[in-house]
């Protein structure tokens, strides 16, 4: 078959990611992890990793089952992958949590978890990996690369996680050591820049043209942003790995690949401001409005990380440096597309069948964008006051910030979850004869 | 042969109900192997995509009055009592006639111009096509068109700006 149907578990994807998004938050305002505890300590470690891979990864990976196929409008390789995949990434990102906390004397004594957890969250995303992977490689155009490079550093992310794990638990011989005592950057780097900002990037690309009835960005064009994203991760992983080896300072290869991303966030800004200048729809929906606001996040983070570097602060401020990244950045995005990718998937699923035959209503029947703008603007105000309340040291502010991201992100999954359950649409319109009202959590295909 | 049983849910649309959880009790009481004969006041096409999904082949003819006669049968069975259907997508225009309605969809906000394809495409006579510009390719339209019947060909302007697609329904 050509074309794309309904992915049948982007859905859990997204509400196991959304009940990840909420343990991180509660972390947060619990005071546990930084800024409360320091940086690298256990407890910043399951908060880190619960945004990571449990709300951003696990939310990509439910977009990308969906929207790979979309890209090179063929079907996915094997939707027999996905549920599995979910379930190999749960149960070890627990398991890993688990063995931080163990780590950080939390619970009784158990380092054996992390190795353990590290090997289901591999297999996991080896399965996405190979599913995605080979998908996009039948037609690998445009945004489709962004996808295959994200993927190649997801790879690489796990591959130092893995490796960090076994070095925690001791079992990693003396280069896993070494590497685990300075390879820490690598890791972040490869999984926040090239996994998620460089697999986001590529699939904004094609949303935001859909959306806004944009043409296309030229493939050459955005061939040269890519390259320049991926050549910071090449730098950061090949450069980084080979620093540590020869027991070398990895500060110039870090500055090497913090140029190249820049440069690589500035053509990534040039492509973007493109397709609004091009856009046929002058009235932009909510879910455009707000990702201009990562936008501005991505920028701000750009900004933030050359004023510290000017001014010698990166060390001491990295934490409020990547908070904006994730919060502002990506988590902003994937809230914001999510809330137009739920109606839309909830709207085919629904209307599809029926499309042609019988009234049915429109994409924007099923949501209330008024009452939803609210909870977006409560989420990234409560962004960008916890930065500040990072970059001032703040950690009473800090937590105010983060129960305030919390109430928006609340009202912002009401809204998803009212979408699903067309509770918004008017009554006529609502379950035409023939139409079946989705499960919330799986979808119909 | 393949043994059906009847559902007339005319008596049911007569009186403005809906018949879907009949047909689907209906269903669930089939023995493995076995097709559905069902009587309808109108070609039921909403329920074909349905019962597609459910593995069951459809096959339509009409009736006096307006009314139909649908056999659905269970596609292993169909497959071998019959030839299997032509794939989706064709590789020419071999045959085709020209378009009786033409579209141009590149100015329409997303999905206007999917539910104008398939709105005019369920008009289309046995055999006929119809032509629409797009500015991109109508992913989520195909799988409507599979399950629908309808075959089609497309592809992009040399300029690529514009995607041109022929849809023809069903013979």
């Amino acid at each position: 078959m050509m074309g794309a149907s309904i992915s049948r578990w982007t859905m859990t994807y997204f509400a196991t990611a959304l009940a990840w998004l909420f343990v991180a938050l509660a972390l947060m305002v619990a005071g546990v992890g930084y800024p409360a505890a320091d940086i690298a300590s256990p407890d910043t470690l399951v908060l880190v990793h619960a945004v990571c891979i449990g709300w951003l990864s696990l939310a990509m990976c439910g977009a990308l089952f969906q929207f790979v196929p979309v890209l090179v409008a063929k079907p996915l390789f094997s939707e027999k992958c996905a549920l599995p995949a979910l379930v190999l990434l749960s149960v070890g990102l627990v398991l890993l949590l688990a063995g931080f906390l163990s780590l950080g004397g939390r619970l009784p004594q158990a380092i054996w978890l992390l190795p353990l957890g590290a090997v289901l969250l591999v297999a996991g995303f080896c399965l996405v990996v190979v599913d995605l992977g080979l998908t996009a490689w039948l037609r690998p155009t445009g945004p489709a690369r962004f996808v295959l490079v994200g993927l190649a550093s997801l790879c690489a992310t796990f591959t130092f996680g893995a490796v960090f794990a076994f070095g925690l638990a001791g079992w990693a011989g003396s280069f896993g050591g070494a590497l685990l005592a300075s390879g820490i950057p690598l890791h972040a780097i490869a999984g926040l820049g090239g996994w998620l900002t460089l697999t986001a990037m590529g699939v904004s690309y094609r949303l935001l043209a859909m959306f806004m009835l944009a043409p296309d960005v030229d493939d050459r064009q955005s061939r040269v942003t890519l390259a320049t994203g991926a050549s910071a991760v090449a730098v950061t992983v090949a450069g980084g790995v080979l620093a540590i080896w020869l027991a070398a300072e990895s500060t110039v290869v870090l500055s090497i690949a913090g140029l190249l991303g820049l440069a690589s966030a500035a053509l990534y800004g040039r492509d973007i401001v493109g397709i609004f200048r091009k856009r046929k729809r002058r009235q932009l929906e909510l879910n455009m409005r707000m990702a201009t606001l990562s936008f501005v996040s991505l920028a701000g983070t750009a900004f933030l990380g050359l004023a510290l570097v000017f001014f010698d602060a990166l060390p001491a401020h990295v934490g409020a440096f990547a908070f904006l990244a994730v919060f502002g950045w990506l988590s902003g995005l994937v809230l914001a597309k999510l809330y137009k990718i739920v109606a839309f998937l909830t709207w085919l699923e629904t209307y599809g069948p029926l499309m042609g035959r019988a009234p049915t209503p429109r994409v924007q029947d099923l949501v209330a964008e008024a009452r939803a703008t609210k909870w977006f603007v409560v989420y990234y105000a409560a962004v960008w006051v916890g930065t500040l309340a990072l970059l001032a040291r703040e950690p009473a502010a800090f937590r105010v910030a983060a129960a305030t991201m919390t109430v928006g992100a609340v009202g912002i999954v009401r809204e998803v979850i009212r979408t699903r359950r067309l509770a918004d649409v008017a009554c006529p319109l609502r379950l035409p004869p023939g139409a079946v009202a989705p499960y919330l959590l799986f979808a119909r295909n | 042969m393949t043994q059906y049983t009847d559902v007339d849910v005319r008596p049911i649309l007569r009186a403005g109900g809906e018949p879907f959880s009949v047909i689907m009790a209906a269903l669930k009481g089939l023995e493995p192997g076995h097709g559905l004969r069902l009587l309808a006041t109108f070609k039921p096409v909403p329920l074909f995509a349905v019962m597609a999904d459910k593995g069951f082949s459809h096959s339509e003819q009409p009736l006096d009055g307006g009314e139909w006669e649908v056999l659905f049968t269970p596609v292993d069975v169909a497959a071998k009592e019959e030839v299997s259907p032509p794939p989706a997508a064709l590789s020419s225009f071999d045959g085709w006639p020209e378009p009786t309605v033409t579209l141009d969809n590149r100015d329409l906000d997303p999905p206007e111009p999917m539910v104008r394809i398939l709105a005019e495409a369920d008009k289309l006579t046995p055999g006929a096509t119809l032509s629409a510009l797009l500015r991109r390719e109508p992913v989520f339209l195909f799988p409507q068109l599979e399950k629908r019947g309808f075959r089609w060909l497309g592809g992009f302007t040399p300029d690529g700006s514009t995607y041109e697609l022929t849809v023809r329904a069903p013979s």
